[in-house]
């Protein structure tokens, strides 16, 4: 019989243990906010505990900074790996958690939510994410997702006392359950096909012929129906615009972004070790081709549609959101028949995470308490009565809307670009028309900010930490615009990996 | 010196930007501070019409190809790079971008009051986006000015416009931006071409037009791949049945607004051609020109058809530049080099006499805060310096011989003749309705009895007025009178152009 423990595999090597820092930073980080929050009796320690997670995603970055371009590392007798994709989108989340932890305290005390465990439950969520870039069994996968989604059920329902988003959490766990029920029954149907849940070893399996196999077709589908679900494409949105417009701002930016990153990741990893993408002609893979094609088409289509018509915000750029998710389809589709491979996606996930996050910073400093003046018409006049804010607006909605020189061009550039690489001119030049609707409903914005005078009597205060969180992330997403090199390379190493 | 001279496009191109920034720090609530800062404003941007005229004096007329070139990587990867130069086409589009820019700077002295100091950026940051079209050398350099140039003409539109400001201004953003992105995904095609056949990225332009896409008839690659760029371009031109968001813009941008759009943003429809479509596309060129001279003629000629009825001076003028660029349309297609060598001309001529319109229609609606004809008539009397100069324009519009006008129409008309005959017989009957409606718009406009009592008391142009439009009425009759100072900086490349078309 053979051995399924080995002690090799049980004991860390020090570069092993290396690799894994910016994990154990994360968590022992999460830990110990929930130490101090013990004090709280005594003083007020949310203030505290932020600072002390910034301080944590500071030190991740760095540990993160020690192993970046290290050759890859496999972990956990195979469950997990390290390697250059992982690395890219731990940078992403590390990146998205630590912007938003900055952002968020005006916001919390403003609510009247500043109690510590907030910062717990994004250390931890982000721990959550981290696992499931470098996933490489489904088991691993699961455990990731529900870390990440667990911590954010529970953040999405953080203003307690507010019925919408109660029923944000409610709707959220109900349905995020449905979609891990639904991951973890095709995970199930896999391992009954193959034997294994390892990814490289249902791709040996595919390679063998496991692609006729109904049991593993069947496992196929509900995993790709699980991730297609968490990544929220049409017809699986439904929960996404309530979910988004009633949680937290702070909470939907940390959603749209790090969340959604984190399920592409997985997304990514799982079908570049399929090999899926360069032959097109088993069953298995051109049925897969076809439900992304039209679940690519139906998200930009519909997301974009309805945002059209929204008028608050939050719900505009969550179903602007949606609209994201189906360019990001479009770069999954065609990413294995393109010459640069799966690097769009990750581009477009870097820059649409930093243009996003400034966006919702904006919307959660200039809201009131319950999330009043959240409608696009609140913002009349803001760019001539706080030009940077309004300038930093600006930039971020032209980014979404795809318009150089910003980065949100930059990975739209990639994506269309990979799809004519694919041969894929008809889903490109639909997807570009899209991105044309899309221009609409962001020009609105400008429209209110530049071009309708201000109410009387609105404040429009402004704070320094979101304030700094909107500058950084509006420089960032100019200097990627300007000289995307630097990311490109990164994400061209990150997605040739495999 | 040195670093000057080696990198004078780029100085050019960036000069506004930098004033622009400029600009944005200077104190302006004051009055003072605000007459400073128009003053500035003026004086950056004549500093930056000097230094063109030094590309001007370095230009060399009998050089093939591109002069003053700079280039450096900038996407390695996609063997994208920052690499600008100028051609005899493009360097009087330089010119003319740089020459009108302080005279719209003058022009909106009075007429504009407020949030000034974004008003003068903005003007400014439009100049180095459209310098930047103009200069580029790298189609995906060219994509990005092209595309970011639209967010300054928007706002200027959008905040400073009349009162359907948002509609015209959304309406002018959008119409260009679904043209531009498939234009983008016919650029990608055309790059993953090139890296077939080649083994290597580029989007040098030079290095795309020798990409050899192939063409069968309507539903061949190239052809589609023209349309797609022609798209793009035909939209900016305005080329009828794309026309449409022109009237609005036009009509609700502020002066300054509206020359620029229709003195410099619908050449680089025209340029766009030139330099992109015609070069890359030479066959699928050839197999569409007589739709592109049918659309254009029908465009001269229901240009003037609508001008005639407008009861707005500033909608007359907006549909004469319909009409006025229907001439470049079937100039360049008809791929004849006086023609082609007209057209360029034309698009200059209409620069200068159709922001010239616009300038005046905009001095008399600051006086009346109308532009409705029938409630003018008889402003001679009262304004004889205005009717001078309105009178100049207006020949110039009708192409009067003499006037720069004349020139351009007279070498299309000719040179269209010797390929389609009816076409040019068409678009010369477009040349009577031409001075049909500017003429009939001036007689009821200027001429008869004074009707209304508030116009009795309308002061004639003052100074600043005569200084805004000096330089137009003095390049009307230079280029009426001289054109051979402007072909022969330009035939080089007009023949370097169509050489690249007939192969």
């Amino acid at each position: 019989m053979e051995e399924f423990i080995k002690p090799q595999n049980l004991s860390l090597s020090p570069q092993q243990l290396s690799v894994l820092m910016p994990y154990l930073v994360v968590m022992t980080g999460g830990l110990i906010t929930l130490l101090l929050g013990v004090f709280r009796k005594a003083v007020n320690m949310t203030v505290p505990v932020a600072a002390f997670s910034v301080l944590t995603m500071v030190l991740a970055a760095y540990s993160l900074f020690l192993v970046w371009g290290e050759p890859t590392v496999s972990l956990f007798n195979d469950m997990m790996v390290v390697d250059n994709f992982s690395n890219l989108f731990n940078l992403i989340f590390i990146v998205a958690t630590g912007l938003v932890i900055v952002g968020s305290n005006q916001y919390l005390v403003r609510e009247g939510i500043e109690h510590f465990e907030y910062y717990s439950l994004m250390l931890f969520s982000c721990l959550g994410m981290m696992f499931m870039a470098s996933a490489k069994d489904l088991i691993v996968l699961f455990i990731a997702l529900e870390i990440m989604s667990i911590a954010v059920y529970v953040l999405v329902g953080f203003k307690r006392a507010d019925t919408r988003s109660n029923e944000a959490a409610l709707k959220y766990f109900i349905l995020g359950g449905l979609a891990s029920a639904i991951l973890l029954y095709g995970v199930a149907l896999l391992y009954g096909a193959t034997g294994s849940m390892n990814i490289q070893a249902l791709a040996a399996a595919v390679q063998a012929g496991a692609a006729s196999n109904l049991l593993f077709v069947l496992g196929a589908a509900l995993v790709t129906g699980g991730l297609l679900f968490k990544v929220a494409t049409v017809p699986f949105h439904m929960w996404m615009p309530d979910v988004y417009q009633g949680a937290p701002t702070t909470v939907t930016a940390f959603m749209t972004t790090g969340l959604k990153a984190a399920a592409f990741a997985a997304f990514v990893r799982f079908f570049m070790n399929l090999g899926y993408g360069a032959d097109l002609s088993s069953t298995l893979y051109s049925g897969l081709y076809k439900v992304l094609w039209v679940s690519a088409i139906a998200t930009m289509l519909i997301g974009n549609i309805i945002a059209l018509t929204q008028k608050n915000i939050k719900r505009m750029l969550a179903y602007s959101s949606i609209a994201h998710t189906g360019y990001l389809i479009v770069a999954i589709l065609c990413g294995g028949r393109s010459e640069y491979g799966y690097s769009s996606v990750l581009v477009y996930m870097a820059g649409y995470v930093v243009m996003n996050i400034g966006a919702f910073a904006v919307v959660a400093m200039l809201s009131e308490k319950n999330d009043r003046h959240t409608n696009i018409e609140d913002y009349a006049g803001l760019g001539f009565k706080k030009p940077l804010t309004g300038l930093a607006m600006t930039i971020f909605m032209f980014s979404m809307a795809g318009v150089p020189p910003t980065v949100g061009f930059a990975g739209k550039y990639l994506i269309f670009l990979s799809a004519v690489q694919a041969g894929e001119v008809l889903l490109a030049v639909l997807s570009v028309l899209c991105s044309a609707i899309s221009a609409y409903y962001y020009l609105r914005v400008i429209v209110f900010m530049y071009m309708k005078d201000p109410v009387p009597g609105r404040a429009m205060n402004h704070t320094l930490a979101p304030a700094f969180v909107i500058g950084i992330s509006a420089v960032i997403t100019m200097q990627l615009g300007l000289f995307p090199s630097v990311l490109i390379e990164a994400a061209k190493k990150a997605a040739m990996m495999f | 010196m040195e670093l000057i001279s080696s990198s004078i496009v780029s100085l050019t191109v960036f000069l506004p930007l930098i004033f622009g920034l400029v600009l944005l720090a200077m104190p302006a609530d004051t009055e003072a501070g605000k007459k400073l800062l128009k003053t500035a404003a003026l004086a950056f941007s004549l500093v930056v019409f000097l230094v063109s005229l030094g590309l001007y004096g370095r230009f060399d007329a009998s050089y093939v190809g591109f002069q003053f070139v700079e280039s450096i990587p900038w996407i390695e990867s996609f063997g994208i790079s920052y690499s600008v130069g100028v051609d005899g086409i493009s360097l009087w589009l330089i010119i003319l971008t740089t020459f009108l820019t302080p005279i719209v700077i003058l022009g909106s002295w009075t007429a504009v009051e407020d949030k000034l100091k974004t008003y003068y950026f903005l003007i400014l940051a439009l100049e180095t986006g459209m310098l930047g079209a103009f200069v580029a050398l790298d189609v995906i350099l060219f994509y990005v000015f092209w595309e970011a140039m639209l967010i300054p003409m928007y706002l200027l539109i959008g905040v400073w416009g009349g009162k359907d400001r948002i509609y015209a201004s959304m309406k002018f953003f959008l119409y260009t931006l679904v043209g531009s992105l498939l234009m983008l995904i016919a650029i990608f095609y055309v790059m993953s071409q090139y890296k077939a056949q080649f083994g290597n990225y580029s989007s040098a332009i030079l290095e795309l037009y020798k990409v050899k896409t192939a063409f069968d008839g309507f539903w061949s690659p190239q052809t589609l791949l023209f349309l797609a760029f022609a798209l793009a371009f035909a939209i900016k031109v305005p080329l009828f049945p794309l026309h449409t968001w022109l009237p609005d813009a036009h009509v609700q941008a502020p002066t300054a607004g509206s020359v620029i759009l229709a003195g410099v943003l619908l050449k680089l429809g025209g340029y766009g051609f030139i330099r992109f479509a015609f070069p890359m596309f030479p066959q699928a060129v050839q197999y569409t020109a007589p739709v592109f001279i049918a659309l254009g003629s029908i465009a001269i000629v229901y240009g003037a058809w609508v001008a005639m009825i407008q009861p707005d001076i500033k909608k007359l003028v907006a549909y004469s530049s319909v009409s006025h660029m229907g001439y470049v349309m079937i100039g360049l297609f008809s791929l004849n080099h006086l023609a082609v060598a007209g057209s360029v001309y034309q698009m200059l001529n209409h620069g200068i006499s159709t922001g010239g319109l616009f300038l005046i229609v905009g001095m008399i609606y600051e006086r009346r805060h109308t532009r409705e004809i029938s409630e003018f008539g008889g402003i001679t009397r009262i304004m004889p310096i205005f009717a001078v100069i309105f009178m100049i324009v207006t020949l110039s519009s009708v192409a009067l011989p003499g006037t720069n006008g004349f020139v351009g129409e007279f070498l299309i008309l000719l040179g269209v003749y010797q390929v389609h005959k009816v076409w040019a017989i068409v678009a010369g009957t477009g040349v009577i309705f031409g001075a049909v409606y500017m003429l009939w718009m001036f007689q009821r406009v200027m001429f008869g009895p004074i009707r209304n009592e508030e116009n009795k008391n309308l002061k004639d142009l003052s100074l600043r007025e005569i200084i805004v439009m000096a330089p137009i009425v003095v390049a009307i009759f230079v280029m009426g009178v001289f054109p051979n100072i402007f072909i022969s900086k330009m035939d080089t490349s007009i023949k370097a152009f169509l050489a690249q078309i007939n192969v």
